[in-house]
């Protein structure tokens, strides 16, 4: 049985009409004609709310179970389900309604002592509840947990108080006794808090430990093994297979040493550098991005294949050591790639370097920017400049 | 950066670092007639190994141990007073700005990676010996960003600190894009000298400036 997520009060009657088949106006009318008869249908209705889980929570353990890897405690918990505090609570709830029967059928019940006893009960089974949670982690409001503790509190309370105040006539042992009481029950209510409080502070501390520790390890890498590729490459020649795999490393390394904050957006220059890297897999090359201003995140495609073409063919061609230089300002984007190696003359260009070139020049003309081929530094190599005019914003996100 | 340097004889360095592995690589790497006067693998004893062997140029890791945990910044802090002909060059793996700003505010003249060729570093540590300052593309890029250069801040006066002037970004942006000296020179029509003149400038500024971008901008980005 279980209560709908949308309900009246509880939901009670409705999960109980649905579970018993019985139609649920009549449900609800025996409960209020329960309710008349010295409250007794009120207990029984508060008794189910208390008991009855809500529809849906059935998801709960599933969900644990696979966030969770399954151990003891798993099977432990199922084992635990048994409802001794529900248990525990239906029957004050049970004993109250009889005795309130009883007493409307003329039976002398000693209230003064029932009703303290069913109070405390209540209580009791209240905080049991709560660390009974507690225990299985079920993740419930903290407003829920402040009512329920604040209720059980209350309620221990009043009922200790009233099992001595209403009992004999008061004297110095009864209200010692009775101060005691309170002060045990309290402190059995507040026990789950406190167990939780340490639970959160050992967590806290594990988690801090935990950190501390990974940052360690990146400082101990970043001083031990990145010195070591950095090491070969300067040792190893800049085209040889030693210096790219401990490039490739390097890179590979850096990326989860200073991964950034997850989610957060590529922009031009990260793009560049994945280019490079892939290309750096493939040519004798090693190229190096450097990026100034805010580079934007939104480009188009032609502006990122023009500048992968102008890269692939420095690596291609030239080899060695490859200069990317993307500089971003709020209006224009300016990406140069320059490289050292044989250069070309316009004259004597192969008809296989015809189709590239066009591939560069054409797709930024398409795109409204502007493609330029000319020797590199003292008229050696070569130098592509891309250039591309970022107009309305329209491709521009300024974030 | 592979000039042949007419003061290729008795240049004296120390090197730094807390790595033997680099420290005997880098060593063997040197060109001719750098000779090597020491090695120092932490911060306390680079101040003892710099003030008495005073060497010309300080092969200097950004990252050490000891001291009170300065790194390269704390060495030269320490160490200038003590050794006022030497100078410092800047050594780093690392990736972030802030380590290399810093270390260059405490007042090294130039930085350089540490995967450099043996005659890159040597070249560079020769240029620092003579006074001018060494920047790598990524320092370039870095200072063109951070002195917003590239959003089109241009110093209306020469001694202004907290933006560079046109010819100086001319010169960082060629940096930048991997540009030596002699290739930046030829590319400006200017002398080498002008140019060592304007990445000094640079440098001074970058030391001396108090634009906020320098450690706030260099705290976010990466730079390596």
């Amino acid at each position: 049985m279980t209560r709908p997520r949308v309900r009246l009060v509880g939901g009670v009657c409705a999960g109980f009409a649905e579970h018993t088949g019985l139609p649920l106006p009549l449900v609800r009318t025996l409960t209020v004609v329960l309710s008349l008869c010295g409250g007794a249908g009120l207990l029984m209705y508060c008794w189910l709310w208390v008991v009855t889980p809500v529809a849906g929570d059935s998801i709960e353990p599933l969900k644990s179970v696979l966030t969770r890897p399954s151990d003891e405690a798993q099977v432990e918990r199922s084992a635990r389900n048994a409802p001794i505090t529900e248990i525990l609570l239906g029957l004050a709830l049970l004993a109250a309604a009889a005795a309130l029967v009883a007493s409307r059928f003329g039976v002398n019940v000693p209230l003064s002592f029932v009703i303290p006893a069913i109070v405390v009960l209540g209580g009791a089974g209240l905080a049991w509840r709560q660390f009974d949670d507690l225990r299985q982690q079920r993740s419930s409001s903290s407003s829920a947990l402040v009512v329920r503790a604040l209720g059980a509190l209350i309620l221990v309370a009043l009922g200790i108080l009233l099992f001595f105040v209403t009992g004999e006539e008061p004297n110095v042992w009864t209200v010692f006794a009775a101060s005691i009481a309170v002060l045990v029950g309290v402190a059995i209510v507040v026990a789950p808090w406190a167990l939780r409080l340490t639970r959160d502070l050992a967590d806290e501390r594990a988690a801090r430990v935990r950190e501390a520790d990974r940052a360690e390890f990146a400082a101990h890498l970043h001083d031990s093994v990145l010195q070591t590729l950095a090491l070969i490459q300067q040792k190893a020649d800049p085209a040889s297979e030693a210096s790219r795999l401990a490039r490739a490393q390097e890179r590979e390394l850096r990326d989860w040493l200073f991964a950034g904050s997850p989610g957060a957006s590529v922009d031009l220059a990260d793009e560049l550098r994945r280019i490079a890297a892939v290309i750096e897999q493939e040519y004798a090359a090693r190229i190096d991005v450097v990026a100034a201003g805010q580079s934007p995140s939104a480009v188009p495609d032609a502006l990122l294949g023009a500048a992968r073409e102008a890269m692939l063919n420095a690596a291609r061609h030239a080899g060695g050591t490859v200069s990317v230089y993307l500089e971003s300002s709020p209006t224009t984007v300016e990406l140069t790639i320059t490289d050292r190696g044989p250069g070309f003359a316009l004259a004597d260009v192969p008809s296989d370097r015809m189709g590239v070139r066009e591939s560069i020049l054409g797709r930024m003309r398409r795109i409204g920017g502007s493609a330029d081929l000319s020797p590199g530094p003292g008229g050696a190599g070569t130098e592509v400049r891309l250039s591309l005019p970022l107009t309305d914003g329209g491709s521009h996100d300024d974030s | 950066m592979t000039t042949v340097d007419p003061h290729a004889t008795d240049l004296t360095v120390v090197i730094v670092d807390d790595h033997s592995i680099f420290r005997s690589g880098l060593r063997a790497d040197l060109a001719h007639g750098i000779r090597v006067l020491g090695e120092a693998a932490t911060v306390d004893d680079a101040v003892e190994l710099v003030v008495s062997a005073q060497p010309e140029v300080v092969l200097l890791d950004v990252h050490l141990p000891g001291g009170a945990g300065g790194g390269g910044a704390e060495v030269i802090r320490r160490a200038a007073q003590a050794a006022p002909n030497t100078r410092f060059l800047a050594l780093s793996v690392s990736d972030a700005a802030d380590d290399v700003v810093t270390v260059i505010r405490a007042g090294a003249r130039g930085y350089i990676t540490k995967s450099a060729s043996g005659s890159d570093v040597s070249d560079a540590a020769r240029r620092v010996r003579d006074g001018d300052a060494v920047f790598s593309p990524r320092l370039a890029g870095f200072v063109l960003d951070a002195f917003g250069a590239v959003s089109g801040e241009t110093a209306e006066a020469s001694d202004e600190l907290d933006r560079l002037s046109a010819r100086e970004q001319e010169v960082m942006r060629l940096i930048a894009r991997g540009y030596s000296y002699k290739e930046v020179a030829a590319s400006l029509f200017i002398s080498v000298k002008t140019v060592e003149t304007h990445v000094s400038s640079v440098l001074r500024k970058l030391q001396l400036s108090s634009r906020h971008e320098l450690t706030a901008w260099a705290l976010a980005r990466k730079l390596l």
